[in-house]
């Protein structure tokens, strides 16, 4: 199996922060602050690019809210790749982790 | 009331576009607020009781309502794009917020896809103009003149600041002038007017000219039948090719202006290409004399 690529902070924050559902572009940077404790931040031309090339993967679509209080707004869902991808970074970083216990 | 309105002409290379968002806070807090944005013309303005924060980015936009929003999210108006696609965004800036607030490339890779998307293009238009060069140093060293070496310069001179500009783009770490680089601009804008003026005077202004005369035999002899003309409109080195087939020699000129030869020659079979004849400005005569059938072919560029 080919090995994947490390993924940018940002990408690997925007997929989690849509693991439990779709979410907008200001739902995914709060979230990405929140979870990190304010050290990551996603700006709007970082967040553009990101979610441009991530659907161009087809880890993520573009899909219209129809809830209530959310009307026509734009949501990014994850897509079965993208929650693949996902797993694998996480299987990835957390294997670093271990590599750095064992030393 | 025409006091709450500037326009600037003020322009800034790509590769230092940070000066020109620099430029663009500055002006907001002395009250000065961009409201339309441009390479050769900016707008503004006047009003003091706000303060904007500026930002620039560059790109083709798949979805400019996607594109739009995203910042609209984050508190970004979005202000307009330039024709070559940058796009100019403001926010309201609160001295509470930190710097971060303002930034829209948020990590270093994202910074460095924005900046390469730029430097791509320059660099394959810097790649196609060392073409050009390469060209015009062929023809120069077939017809060196002055024009065309000034035409050759204006090419490498375009060539090499595009290369540079795009490798700065190119490297995250390649520390960029804070000043402007106004005169840098104004001589390759120079450099563009000169290239596209050089090659409309070079290439359009050249005689090109294919011309034949046949006869199977002639009643009484031809002498000095001038049947067609060219003029030269700058000095320089022409290529004449010619082709004579005549039963009695026939004799081919070209005229000049005071009725003197530059290139004659009287054969009953010849055959050549690329004559170099190196020619004044000036207007000239095709000529040819013979007293027999003949086939003559002459053309020059």
């Amino acid at each position: 199996m080919k090995r994947s690529e490390p993924m940018s902070e940002s990408y690997y924050y925007i997929l989690l922060c849509l693991a439990k559902g779709a979410n907008h572009g200001y739902g995914i940077m709060q979230m990405t602050e929140k979870l990190s404790g304010g050290d990551v931040k996603i700006g709007s031309g970082t967040m553009y690019g990101a979610t441009g090339n991530m659907m161009k993967k087809g880890w993520i679509r573009e899909i219209i809210s129809n809830e209530a209080g959310l009307e026509r707004r734009r949501l990014y869902q994850l897509t079965d790749a993208g929650r693949e991808a996902l797993r694998a970074e996480i299987a990835r970083l957390r294997r670093m982790l271990e590599n750095a216990q064992e030393v | 009331m025409a006091a709450n309105y500037k326009n600037s002409y003020r322009m800034y290379s790509a590769w230092n576009y940070q000066k020109e968002v620099e430029d663009l806070n500055k002006a907001s807090e002395q009250g000065w607020q961009l409201v339309r944005g441009g390479c050769f013309h900016s707008r503004y303005v006047k009003n003091p009781n706000v303060r904007f924060r500026y930002q620039l980015d560059y790109g083709k936009i798949e979805d400019m309502g996607r594109y739009i929003e995203t910042f609209r999210e984050q508190g970004w108006e979005y202000i307009n794009s330039t024709f070559n696609g940058w796009h100019y965004f403001r926010k309201i800036y609160d001295p509470a917020k930190p710097e971060e607030e303002y930034e829209i490339f948020s990590d270093r890779e994202s910074l460095h896809e924005m900046n390469s998307r730029w430097a791509r293009l320059a660099l394959i238009i810097s790649g196609v103009l060392a073409l050009f060069v390469v060209l015009s140093g062929i023809r120069l060293f077939r017809q060196p003149n002055l024009p065309r070496l000034v035409q050759l310069l204006i090419f490498l001179v375009e060539s090499a600041v595009l290369f540079r500009g795009g490798m700065i783009m190119r490297n995250p770490d390649a520390s960029r002038s804070r000043r402007g680089d106004g005169a840098l601009i104004t001589i390759f804008l120079i450099c563009i007017i000169g290239g596209a003026v050089s090659m409309i005077v070079l290439e359009d202004t050249r005689p090109n000219m294919m011309t034949e005369q046949n006869a199977l035999s002639v009643d009484q002899p031809i002498v000095d039948n001038r049947w067609n003309d060219f003029e030269v409109r700058y000095k320089d080195n022409y290529f004449l090719d010619v082709e004579i087939e005549s039963e009695n020699p026939l004799t081919f000129a070209i005229i000049d202006e005071n009725g003197n030869a530059v290139y004659e020659v009287t054969e009953t079979s010849f055959k050549e290409e690329n004559i170099c004849l190196k020619l004044p400005k000036g207007k000239y005569q095709l000529s040819m004399s013979c007293d027999s059938g003949f086939s003559l072919k002459c053309g020059i560029e």
